[in-house]
């Protein structure tokens, strides 16, 4: 018991700085994925049917693509087409337009789940189409798609996972407990530590969402 | 962009015997999560079961199990079942492992990406398979009991047959996610598609240039794209005809990366709606 301890108080720094990585990491991504996302939904819900399609398209490809295949793309891939991209673009890039694609598909949901004679009633109260979408069909469409959101901030958290051990050299808190567990020889200590982080991560993101849930709720 | 349209390039991927050697590897990929999607989905639904089940103390025990694996990450758990895996077990593997299986999977380190896979695969979808079951109306166990129904018959002829087939997109979607998490165990040096694009893209051609790395890893993104399209298209058709038939309706469920069950909800709705 006493070792559990020894490993995490003589090693803090190389905890800690990988736990704000990966917060980091994650802020960055989900800023990236709502940005791109909201842009996707948006060309899969208006009515012209090539901008539809090519929004369709988008989501196809990194919904069904393996992360990691997305980061070797990006990282090893760019670097020796010649493109210097750094390792925290190539790793937030990947995971925020991966997510991106499930941001889409969830704020597409929520976009049907307005009611057509709202969108009808807007249309004939006379405010234009791209009016429509912005004033009454994306904030109502939000607020329902909050615990898809939750969903898919737990799932970066996880998924960042994959940035820091993966090609591109980002020392996550996954890459800094394999670098204290080199050191120590201590994995079962080590892993246990990061495991905490991981789930204090996805525990107060699960609570944040359950909060915003109820405090966007519709009362009917 | 030259570079990405550059034919020489792109030429790599199919020259000799190169796409066969990124399919053969795409294959044990295939078959990994084979194994790992029959094991998850059976310890799925015990786990599932030991969660609702009325025993406090198991479904206490299940609940913080279910918790703790889902809330991890995979690639975490897959490292640390690589290091800390007892080597005997690892030897235990390879002794009982089938001799008609590839190469790749006779290695003792398969057997560490496995057990992560389905810790990880079995408690998600047995969060998946749990509000399946609570999803379904207090009614239908009542009516089940009242008829002289034992718990166990109830679950097994009432209880499960609809509240696991609200949940076929939710698990589909997370097994499709199970197949795309395959390319991880390439982390613990598994023979597999991931690596064998490292191999290909390794190689220098005359004059020193190094062969590309985007090109071919494109291709082994296009193998994934396919499968998973073709899988969830598949379910898709068979859920819309089960649907018609069945007349049950989908709920959709927290925690999940797809959501493609929610979009399968609101189209539902919509359809009951016209």
């Amino acid at each position: 018991m006493s070792e559990l301890w020894e490993v995490l108080t003589e090693h803090l720094p190389e905890f800690t700085s990988g736990f704000w990585v990966t917060v980091r990491l994650v802020a960055i991504s989900f800023a990236i994925a709502i940005a791109v996302g909201t842009l996707i939904a948006g060309l899969r819900v208006q009515p012209i049917r090539w901008l539809r399609w090519v929004g369709g398209v988008y989501v196809e490809i990194f919904r069904n693509i393996p992360l990691l295949v997305l980061l070797v793309i990006s990282f090893l891939g760019l670097r020796r087409a010649g493109v210097p991209i750094s390792p925290w673009v190539a790793g937030t890039g990947s995971l925020g337009l991966y997510t991106a694609a499930y941001v889409a598909e969830a704020l597409r949901s929520g976009v049907f789940a307005v009611g057509k004679g709202q969108i009808e009633a807007s249309l004939s109260l006379g405010f234009t189409y791209p009016q429509t979408l912005r004033r009454i069909v994306l904030p109502q469409a939000f607020r329902t798609v909050i615990p898809a959101l939750g969903s898919l901030v737990i799932a970066m958290i996880k998924n960042s996972a994959i940035v820091g051990v993966s090609v591109v050299a980002l020392s996550d808190l996954l890459k800094q407990a394999r670098i204290v567990q080199s050191q120590t020889f201590q994995a079962d200590e080590t892993f246990f530590w990061a495991a905490v982080g991981y789930l204090i991560l996805t525990g107060s993101a699960t609570l944040a969402f359950r909060y915003l849930e109820r405090r966007f709720a519709i009362r009917r | 962009m030259s570079y990405l349209f550059d034919s020489s390039n792109w030429e790599w991927v199919t020259t000799g015997n190169n796409m066969r050697f990124l399919l053969e590897g795409f294959a044990i990929n295939l078959e990994i999560a084979a194994i790992a999607i029959v094991f998850s989905l059976i310890f799925g639904l015990l786990l599932a079961l030991a969660r609702i089940s009325k025993l406090r103390p198991l479904s206490i025990v299940a609940g913080i199990w279910v918790d703790v694996w889902r809330n991890l990450p995979l690639i975490f758990v897959i490292l640390y079942m690589a290091i800390a895996m007892p080597t005997s077990w690892r030897d235990a593997y390879e002794e009982v492992v089938p001799s008609f299986f590839p190469e790749a999977l006779q290695s003792g380190r398969v057997l560490a990406a496995l057990l992560a896979l389905v810790l990880y695969n079995s408690a998600v979808l047995a969060e998946i398979m749990r509000s399946g079951i609570l999803s379904l109306e207090r009614g239908q166990t009542e009516a089940a009991a009242s008829l002289g129904l034992t718990y166990r018959q109830q679950m097994r002829f009432v209880v499960l047959p609809q509240g696991l087939r609200r949940m076929v997109p939710a698990t589909v979607s997370q097994l499709i996610t199970l197949n795309k998490d395959t390319t991880l165990v390439s982390i613990i040096a598994i023979q597999e598609v991931m690596s064998a694009g490292s191999i290909l893209s390794s190689f220098n051609f005359f004059g020193g240039v190094p062969a590309p790395v985007l090109q071919v890893f494109i291709v082994v993104g296009a193998f994934f794209v396919v499968v998973n399209l073709v899988l969830s298209r598949l379910s898709r058709r068979l859920e819309i005809r089960e649907r018609q038939r069945t007349g049950t309706t989908l709920r959709r469920v927290g925690g999940l990366e797809d959501q493609v069950a929610a979009e399968a909800d609101v189209e539902l709705a919509g359809e009951s709606e016209r």
